[in-house]
């Protein structure tokens, strides 16, 4: 394997080149070494983290972020094999949904490909998601987090009710709930008594690794 | 003034007599609403079999779908009539009623484009109607879903006129009908597809995308000449280009793939001496100069929850855009008291309303606006609103 491998891999990510980017993961994959496979999957999780901060810092837009986080997924899904267990050591684990009556699930699925190749556990029950499949996931995964997501106005009132229902079983003390979607607003996190309000999927991200960090 | 000299006397950055106020009414459960009317139990009535066939016929019938969207409408424009506003959106859509095992209600709208709109009912029983999901997620896919829709698409034209003529001719003397087509060249390519699917074949397949926006630029002008065949002055077009926190594209991206296409827009409408206003959702500040570039005359919308201020916009773009919007609709009109809302228009009119150019709207509609702050809006826009402008 040529030695700027992996920086031809980073490279190919931040260019949002993808043949560049997996034929440098073919290289690792094909050098069978397990530094080597390390190496690439931090390279891409910080590839991840500098195409997030530029998303956030307005010099990238949401199709580079969805495109980046594509590529990633790809790179993953061939290391993935190759990956030893304590390379893929869980930051926490995460339960994510789109609420009852709401089938969008762009923001969602754009946060499920960041957290899981930052080393996140993530519980995706997909979209229209009722009460009780929220309550029931966090009592059976115990998670660090709740995410929520809620595109429209009309089924904003379901993230409340999720929380209510988790305090009613008495678990709402054991996560922290996060919501995201284009309807909220940090008033929708105050309303719903959730922890906090993300605008985009990086910066939920953030919040979780906060709260990870200081678990 | 009348309400029409007073809108396009603000259109002409001209100062009326008024700010005008225009309203955005369309959802079935404000009309019923304002209108005091039972909604029909539309998802109950799906629920049961035989019946669902039976409506599933009917509703698929072009005359049948062409009236009963023509009532729904109608009514739209009565409940602005009734809340005094002088103008009012109407948006064509042909959508037809499919089985869907992917639906929550188990059927779903597939409209002519390859999109899927989910409905649902609202808490007093009245119909809404979201985008879900694409229908065209390959190449394969796309390329036979157009052949095979071309008379579907000229069907959709020749209803999009008929409706917006014969709106215009039954209400245009009580309020202004301002035709809108809708979507636009950009939700129409990446929609249908799917916005992922779409982000990959941008960078992977770029021809192709470029051979699907010079088809949906080509239909969408058509749609264009077709809703301006009511002879109304002003004509909105809009893509939601922007999301929570920027654009959905970095605004090259969308200069290299649409600039050409929303340019041939804009001068279709001044060929027609029209005026044309572009509804955008989102944070759009990056894009504001671009609208200028294109011709654009006034954009509609500006959500507060996306971060819009519409007195940065005014600052932005000075009067080379009119303004359109902004009023809240996430919280002010659908629980705020009525100081608030009179707060919130008052402080509209300052920031976009001295030399004409702004009308008042909130940025958007949904089902749970509720009538009542509607009123309170319009009352205080004629309370506050009256030029010289004093607040």
């Amino acid at each position: 394997m040529p030695d700027d491998t992996i920086e031809q891999l980073r490279n190919g990510m931040l260019a949002l080149e993808i043949d560049a980017a997996l034929k440098a993961t073919d290289a690792v994959v094909n050098s069978q070494s397990k530094v080597a496979v390390k190496e690439a999957v931090e390279a891409v999780t910080q590839a991840l983290q500098v195409v997030g901060k530029k998303f956030q810092d307005g010099e990238w837009f949401l199709a580079e972020l969805v495109y980046a986080g594509e590529i990633a997924k790809e790179i993953m899904a061939r290391l993935s094999p190759l990956m030893q267990a304590e390379d893929s050591q869980s930051q926490g684990t995460i339960v994510v949904g789109t609420v009852a009556g709401d089938l969008h699930d762009l923001g969602k699925n754009i946060f499920i490909n960041y957290a899981r190749t930052a080393g996140f556990k993530v519980i995706d029950l997909g979209i229209d998601v009722p009460t009780a499949k929220f309550v029931g996931a966090v009592k059976e995964h115990q998670p660090l987090a709740l995410g929520m997501s809620c595109l429209l106005t009309s089924t904003e009132k379901e993230l409340g009710k999720v929380v209510d229902e988790l305090k009613k079983q008495g678990v709402r003390e054991t996560v922290k709930v996060v919501i995201g979607g284009a309807a909220l607003s940090e008033r929708s996190a105050s309303n719903a008594a959730a922890d906090a309000f993300a605008p985009d999927a990086i910066t939920g991200l953030d919040m979780i690794k906060k709260w990870s960090a200081a678990r | 003034m009348n309400f029409k000299e007073r809108f396009l006397t603000a259109m002409n950055h001209e100062e009326p007599d008024q700010v005008p106020v225009m309203g955005l009414i369309m959802d079935p459960a404000t009309v019923n609403k304002i209108l005091e009317k039972k909604p029909a139990d539309f998802v109950g009535m799906l629920q049961k079999p035989v019946m669902a066939n039976q409506i599933k016929n009917l509703l698929n019938s072009n005359r049948f779908w062409t009236n009963m969207y023509y009532g729904n409408t109608s009514g739209a424009l009565e409940a602005a009539i009734k809340l005094g506003f002088d103008a009012n959106w109407t948006i064509y859509a042909l959508m037809k009623l499919t089985k869907d095992t992917q639906a929550s209600v188990g059927w779903a709208w597939h409209d002519p484009y390859g999109r899927v709109w989910d409905l649902g009912a609202d808490e007093d029983g009245s119909m809404n109607v979201n985008y879900s999901r694409a229908l065209l997620d390959t190449e394969e896919k796309w390329e036979k879903w157009v052949a095979e829709k071309a008379p579907l698409f000229e069907t959709m034209l020749r209803n999009v006129a008929a409706f917006h003529r014969k709106l215009v001719k039954n209400y245009g003397d009580r309020i202004y009908p301002i035709g809108y087509a809708a979507p636009g060249p950009f939700e129409n390519s990446w929609q249908p597809i799917g916005f992922v699917n779409f982000t990959r074949l941008i960078y992977q397949k770029p021809e192709f995308v470029k051979k699907v926006i010079a088809f949906q630029t080509d239909l969408y002008l058509r749609n264009l000449e077709a809703v301006m065949k009511s002879d109304v002055e002003v004509v909105l077009g809009g893509d939601d280009l922007g999301q929570k926190t920027g654009p959905l594209m970095r605004p090259e991206l969308i200069e290299k793939l649409y600039g050409e296409c929303y340019r041939r827009v804009a001068d279709l409408v001044h060929q027609h001496k029209k005026k044309f206003v572009f509804h955008c959702c989102g944070n759009i500040y990056a894009l504001l100069n671009k609208f200028v570039e294109w011709g654009f005359d006034g954009i509609i919308t500006m959500e507060p929850t996306a971060g819009m201020d519409l007195g940065k916009v005014r600052e932005q773009v000075g009067h080379k855009l009119v303004l359109i919007g902004n009023l809240d609709v996430s919280y002010l009109v659908v629980k705020g008291t009525q100081q608030e809302v009179e707060d919130a228009v008052k402080k509209a009119i300052r920031d976009a309303a001295r030399g004409g150019g702004y009308i008042l709207s909130t940025s958007h509609s949904h089902p749970a606006v509720d009538p009542l702050r509607l009123k309170w809006m319009v009352e205080a826009a004629h309370k506050y609103g009256k030029y010289p402008i004093a607040v």
